[in-house]
């Protein structure tokens, strides 16, 4: 007897049950199913100002001022709208469970059990499914946003740039306690305890400190990297807006960790090389 | 030599039962130890190796930086003197000496040890029975943590009165410092210690721990922590946030040496107390109790205690090398003589992150396990929540250096650090919708311990996508370091972990106490404390948004307001929290008598009387069911067997 005889030749029995597609459709005609979702659209639209009043606490004091500082706010509004959706729907659960589906106070346990749902198939699925897909695009928008500003800040000096005509700036930073000094090798060592920026030229800094560990925050321009005694971290940014933003520290130093501040001052080109000159640096040849 | 002699019996539970031979007699000097000899040992223990090592020290002693050694030293042998005088004192030596010596703790000792009819005495004692632990933990951890909450008062005082400065720059720091360790020991204990001792071995139907004498030591090491920590805010303090980053660890005065010495006696007790818990729960589940009918309660104090024992001792590690750097002129962590800055990060940080779990698994298991009681249904999808704490446990020692994005130790591995980080919102999110699956189509029995879980699930909602911003390299880069930060971990540790301690405190109290929790005293201190608490935290988030960076006893104007208001939301959760707490004290002293199961709970702890006898059940039990086994049959589901019915039949026509 052939193992192809076993296969049974009537066609195959019905379906015990609906097929998924109809049990959402069912589902979606119990009243409750309705109005959590209807107080979840409400829940999110309450919510959704949020993504533009966390950008607007960011920009109070003229942010944003570089690229980096762009692809930050966008990576925060974009991380915003993502989570409305799924946060709306718990607290759309939570309202519900006080408002809608029934209640008791009182002394005594409930006389009567509530319906006994110890799993459900489609919306385990449903929930894994899209929180997965959820953290990786999370994930994927984060590398690649990371990617960029790496590329922002550390990028190599563009290969067209010619001899005698140097496009970037060369800052080294330092943090002691409590003050940050800026030294413009490049300009016979001029230093500074202002930050002084060229307009739309990217700078890039060596950051080290003299003493504890400190965090050069450049606020307005996204930039933070800690100042580690003993080694040099690097970053950079191409600063496009002019004005005045703020140095921070970003790292507890000691006593007078709270007035570890300095000024950035983001200047015209030629703004720049007239303050080189008149500090007594060497103009940018 | 003949060891012939008549067999003692005894009557245990009505049959009779052969009793080993004990060698020596029962009582002894451990009858007279109590609380009190403990500090007489330790305060006289203290002050003598402190007094030998004045004595001993040339007074010429100075370090590289010119500085006198003998304070350090001093402090240090006081230190070490208080911590072996204590235990020694309260008798937490005596079993371990009983063997040097060659005798038994008999029978009759250990009936002793375990507070058998002592009464109120037993609570001052190195007793042994899991619920007098649990007690203990339960009080030392509310007076740690009232301390911790004091100081939180302060540091908000001085950062509300943005027009003059209370306090000098150091002592501040010393306060940021010490608020910062102090919160997290205690919200390190609130659940595992209270709770874990002396519910989990009811819960699982053992008559106590694996190791008894072991779960005394951890708590006694515990409270014998506490007190240096508290020393060194006399002692110049610790100036250095609760992270105390070296170098800058090194040039604080020698109070830095309290931290040290906390952490290192901590992670003693942490270690003894994950093994015991472990133990217990591995080998000392009642018979039928497969891991499918083991509570989720239990699930979560178990990976509590996983973290627990891998993660402290690498803070354990990092505290004794930055000691001998500061005793002994070391250079671990000293940059200028070939130590690491970030060898210290990355010890500090693979405590660090796990711990957070540490924290908030606990809490959240104590949510998950009340609410199926309080919404008579059964916990939705049980696996899922187990899935959840063990995908949170395999991830929790891969994402440490996601507090280090911005030190530049390695800006390659922030990809794999931030793809590991955002992975963990997965099982995380498993455990929020085994939560909101169980408030589905739940009737709600509203009483505190059920609001509680609202308010705990709302903040971890907050605190969870606040966390996204700050796993993501990018985002980071502006938030690392700021206020944002301070509002995220104080919406986890404090709304998700506090909250669920609270949530978990109110619900055990019956069985603890024998008494309710005052219904409306409590709910009106959670509600108070939920309500500063969204008014502290969310202007916080607001101060980070601008910029503010965090340790700051002084800022720009333009981050004022968000602080006064900051202020005021402190101060109502304060009052909130006064309030809770006079709850607790009113309702243990004279309130409602409870009946041994008020909730109507199924699960083992609830079954045996209360107040619970010395082992707990009289006839071990034998679980024969799954838990949260309540619920009628969905009405739903027989409306869809009935259209299967239909559909059969359109099927069978066609």
């Amino acid at each position: 007897m052939s193992a192809d005889t076993l296969i049974p030749e009537e066609p195959e029995a019905p379906t015990n049950r609906p097929p998924s597609m109809q049990r959402v459709r069912l589902w979606l005609q119990r009243p409750y199913a309705r109005k959590v979702l209807i107080l979840t659209v409400l829940i999110g639209f309450l919510l959704l100002p949020l993504a533009w009043l966390l950008l607007a606490g960011m920009n109070q004091t003229g942010a944003p001022a570089s690229e980096i500082m762009k692809d930050i706010e966008q990576t925060v509004f974009v991380f915003t709208l993502v989570s409305i959706p799924i946060t709306a729907f718990v607290f759309a659960v939570l309202v519900y469970s006080l408002i809608g589906w029934r209640q008791i106070s009182g002394d005594e346990p409930p006389m009567q059990d509530s319906p006994a749902i110890r799993t459900n198939t489609i919306g385990v699925i449903l929930w894994t499914v899209s929180s997965t897909l959820l953290a990786m695009f999370l994930v994927v928008w984060g590398l690649v946003e990371l990617a960029q500003i790496t590329a922002n800040s550390y990028g190599t000096i563009s290969a067209d740039e010619q001899p005698g005509q140097k496009s970037s700036e060369i800052i080294n930073v330092t943090g002691q306690q409590w003050v940050w000094t800026f030294e413009y090798p490049e300009h016979n060592g001029l230093t500074s305890d202002i930050l002084y920026l060229p307009l739309d030229r990217p700078v890039y800094f060596n950051v080290t400190s003299k003493d504890v560990i400190h965090n050069f925050w450049a606020v307005e321009l996204g930039v933070k990297i800690d100042a580690n005694p003993g080694a040099i971290t690097q970053t950079g940014v191409t600063a496009n807006k002019l004005g005045t933003f703020n140095v921070r520290c970003a790292e507890l130093c000691g006593m007078h960790h709270a007035y570890m501040q300095t000024q950035i001052q983001v200047l015209e080109q030629d703004a720049f090389d007239s303050w080189v000159r008149e500090s007594g640096g060497k103009k940018t040849s | 030599m003949s060891v012939e002699t008549a067999v003692e019996t005894k009557t245990i539970f009505g049959s009779e039962v052969p009793q080993p031979p004990q060698h020596g007699a029962a009582g002894g000097v451990m009858r007279g130890l109590n609380f009190g000899t403990g500090l007489v040992g330790g305060i006289g223990l203290a002050a003598v190796a402190g007094w030998i090592t004045a004595i001993l020290t040339p007074s010429s002693a100075s370090n590289a930086s010119f500085a006198p050694m003998e304070p350090t030293y001093v402090y240090l042998a006081v230190l070490l003197g208080w911590v072996v005088g204590f235990m020694l004192g309260i008798g937490a030596f005596v079993g371990p000496l009983r063997w040097v010596v060659g005798r038994d703790v008999t029978h009759a000792d250990a009936e002793y040890m375990a507070g058998k009819d002592l009464g109120r005495k037993r609570y001052w004692k190195y007793t042994t029975d899991h619920k007098v632990v649990g007690i203990q933990y339960l009080i030392v951890t509310m007076l740690l943590l009232g301390f911790a909450g004091l100081l939180a008062m302060l540091i908000r005082t001085e950062l509300g009165m943005t027009w003059t400065s209370l306090f000098t720059p150091a002592f501040y720091n010393s306060m940021i410092g010490t608020h910062g360790i102090a919160m997290i020991i205690g919200m390190i204990v609130v659940v595992s210690g209270p709770l874990g001792n002396f519910i989990v071995p009811m819960m699982i139907g053992a008559r106590d721990m694996a190791f008894p004498r072991l779960n005394a030591l951890s708590l006694w090491l515990f409270v014998a922590a506490v007190p240096m920590l508290v020393s060194s805010m006399f002692m110049g303090g610790i100036q250095d946030g609760w992270s105390v980053y070296q170098p800058l660890a090194s040039q604080a005065p020698v109070g830095m040496l309290g931290y040290q010495m906390t952490i290192i006696v901590f992670a003693i007790s942490t270690a003894v107390a994950s093994v015991n818990l472990m133990t217990t729960i591995l080998t000392m589940r009642a018979k039928g109790m497969t891991w499918s009918r083991t509570p989720i309660f239990v699930y979560g104090i178990f990976a509590a205690s996983i973290m627990g024992l891998y993660a402290f001792p690498f803070f354990q590690y990092s505290q004794i090398l930055g000691l001998a750097d500061r005793v002994f002129a070391t250079s671990f962590f000293d940059p200028l003589n070939g130590g690491s800055v970030w060898l210290y990060e990355n010890l500090f940080w693979l405590l660090g992150h796990p711990e957070v779990y540490v924290i908030l698994i606990p809490s959240t298991a104590v949510a998950l396990e009340l609410m199926p009681v309080f919404l008579r249904k059964p916990l939705f999808s049980f696996n899922f929540a187990v899935a959840g704490i063990v995908g949170v446990v395999a991830l929790s020692g891969l994402v440490w250096a996601h507090h280090m994005y911005m030190t530049g130790w390695a800006p390659a591995a922030n990809y794999p650090f931030m793809l590991s980080t955002e992975l963990i919102s997965i099982p995380v999110g498993f455990l929020v919708l085994v939560a909101i699956g169980t408030f589905w189509r739940g009737t709600a029995w509203t009483r505190l311990p059920l609001m509680a879980v609202y308010a705990v699930i709302f903040n971890k909602m907050i605190g969870g996508v606040t966390g996204v911003y700050l796993s993501d390299v990018p985002a980071d880069q502006y938030f690392h370091g700021s206020m944002f930060v301070v509002a995220h971990f104080h919406f986890m540790l404090m709304g998700a972990g506090l909250f669920g301690a609270m949530a978990g405190i109110a619900y055990f109290f019956p069985k603890m106490t024998g008494r309710f929790l005052d219904e409306r005293t409590g709910s009106i201190g959670l509600w108070t404390a939920f309500v500063g608490f969204q008014i502290t935290f969310i202007s916080m988030f607001v101060a980070g948004l601008q910029g503010q960076p965090r340790r700051v006893l002084d800022f720009d104007d333009q981050f004022n307001l968000s602080n006064w208001i900051s202020t005021i939301g402190a101060y109502v959760i304060g009052i909130g929290m006064l309030i809770f707490l006079s709850a607790i004290i009113n309702s243990w002293r004279s309130g409602v008598i409870a009946s041994s199961n008020p909730w109507g709970s199924k699960s083992l702890e609830w079954q045996t009387e209360t107040p619970v006898p010395l082992e707990n059940f009289p006839v071990l039990p034998v679980v024969t069911e799954r838990p949260y086994n309540y619920g009628v049959p969905d009405p739903y589901e027989a409306e869809l067997d009935s259209i299967d019915e239909d559909l059969t039949e359109k099927a069978g026509t066609k």
